[in-house]
């Protein structure tokens, strides 16, 4: 698999968002193994301190626990503790910048329902 | 520094009164892959060589507690070297080479290179005349992983392979090789292709070290901003390093300014080691 990262963010974050992404995408469930280290490395072709790196951060976030000689696995209750704390990102930070545009654009409740309802009958 | 794997003060060689290396200081760190990288001629195989004992030169140097002018034999069974030159006699078998590996070097296990070379396409019986170039390197890698040392020096190891065989190279090495005992040293042209495997950077020029960091402290160092031209002036005056035009835009690179400061000025990127690589290298060939 090849992969492009972005120079905007470090990419042990990167990689981190990404294995978030696969747990909240469900891709990834509670008791999953994580693969190696090495095996990310060779497959991304990273440095595994930068492997290392990002798993620790999860591990740090509690959404990966390390089990001693056996690696890493997603932790229980992963998911239902990203979604609560995705939600309350969307609530805090962009929720008050898209409603202030839904007012300036003077869109109201009704028109929007309608248009997802549309959106979502075509898909 | 205990960890220290290579070390090298005032480390100097001369080509009659050509300067290859010019006082040289060298410190590498177990499990740490370093990029050795600078333009053609600017040192980089001289200064392997001298690491592995293979040149004479001034200057002190240690690797893993060892002088490689006094004690090339028991540094040769901790280092494992591929040249950018192929070395192996054309009539040679896989089969012999192998044979010949394991007879001389007593680190060296038969079955790990066995396992991997029975992974290629490579027959046992087929001879180096008879082998692709990128088999060739493939069967380099064989006997160098197979080898249980601590430093791997590599010279321009992927030169002339096509992009599958240089991602299976690294790969390989990632995946059934390298861990945090080892060290690699690794000099190549492609840059942009292992920036992300390295963990050290050292950029070499007319013999000098001209950059020596961690990817972590190059994050921290340098960032490229993407300048409004009413800010041309403001952004030149913190003296970056190298300016480039994008779209009637300038964008400018600096080392050591306050990212925060850099931020009034535009948006910021990390740049890329080739990016970095061609702004400490302009003029090298003028």
């Amino acid at each position: 698999m090849s992969i492009t990262w972005n120079d905007n963010a470090p990419i042990y974050r990167q990689l981190r968002d990404r294995v978030v992404a696969m747990i909240l995408d469900g891709v990834l469930k509670q008791g999953d193994a994580l693969p190696s280290v090495r095996q990310v490395a060779g497959d991304f072709q990273l440095n595994p301190i930068t492997v290392s790196k990002a798993y620790q951060e999860l591990v740090d976030e509690q959404l990966v626990e390390k089990r001693r000689g056996l690696g890493m696995y997603v932790s229980d209750g992963a998911r239902d503790a990203l979604m609560r704390s995705e939600r309350e990102r969307f609530l805090t930070e962009e929720w008050p910048m898209l409603y202030a545009r839904l007012k300036r654009m003077n869109l109201d409740l009704q028109t929007l329902l309608e248009k997802a309802d549309a959106a979502g009958s075509k898909s | 520094m205990s960890d220290a794997i290579v070390t090298a003060r005032g480390l100097s060689k001369r080509y009659g009164t050509t300067v290859a290396l010019d006082n040289v200081d060298l410190n590498i760190q177990a499990g740490r892959i370093v990029g050795l990288v600078g333009p053609n001629g600017a040192g980089k195989t001289t200064a392997l060589k001298a690491i592995l004992g293979l040149a004479e030169f001034d200057g002190e140097m240690n690797v893993l507690g060892l002088d490689p002018r006094k004690h090339r034999n028991e540094l040769m069974q901790q280092v494992c070297f591929i040249a950018d030159v192929a070395v192996l006699p054309r009539w040679i078998t896989v089969e012999e080479v192998v044979d010949f590996v394991g007879g001389v070097h007593p680190r060296f296990s038969r079955e790990k290179c066995l396992a991997f070379l029975a992974k290629t396409k490579m027959k046992n019986t087929q001879r180096v005349r008879e082998l692709s170039k990128g088999m060739i390197v493939q069967l380099h890698l064989a006997l160098v992983m197979a080898i249980d040392a601590k430093l791997l020096v590599l010279d321009e190891p992927t030169l002339g392979l096509d992009i599958l065989y240089r991602k299976e190279f690294y790969q390989s090495l990632l995946n059934d090789y390298f861990d945090e005992q080892k060290t690699i040293i690794v000099t190549t042209h492609q840059i942009e292709e292992i920036e992300h495997i390295l963990t050290d950077l050292l950029f070499i020029r007319d013999g000098k070290i001209v950059l020596d960091a961690t990817m972590d402290q190059i994050s921290d160092r340098f960032a490229e901003v993407m300048v409004n031209p009413d800010k041309n002036e403001v952004a030149r005056a913190l003296k970056p390093i190298y300016e480039r035009q994008i779209f009637g835009k300038s964008i400018f690179l600096f080392d050591g300014i306050d990212h925060a400061r850099l931020a009034e000025l535009g948006e910021l990127h990390k740049p890329s080691v080739a990016d970095l690589f061609v702004a400490t290298m302009k003029g090298t060939y003028a």
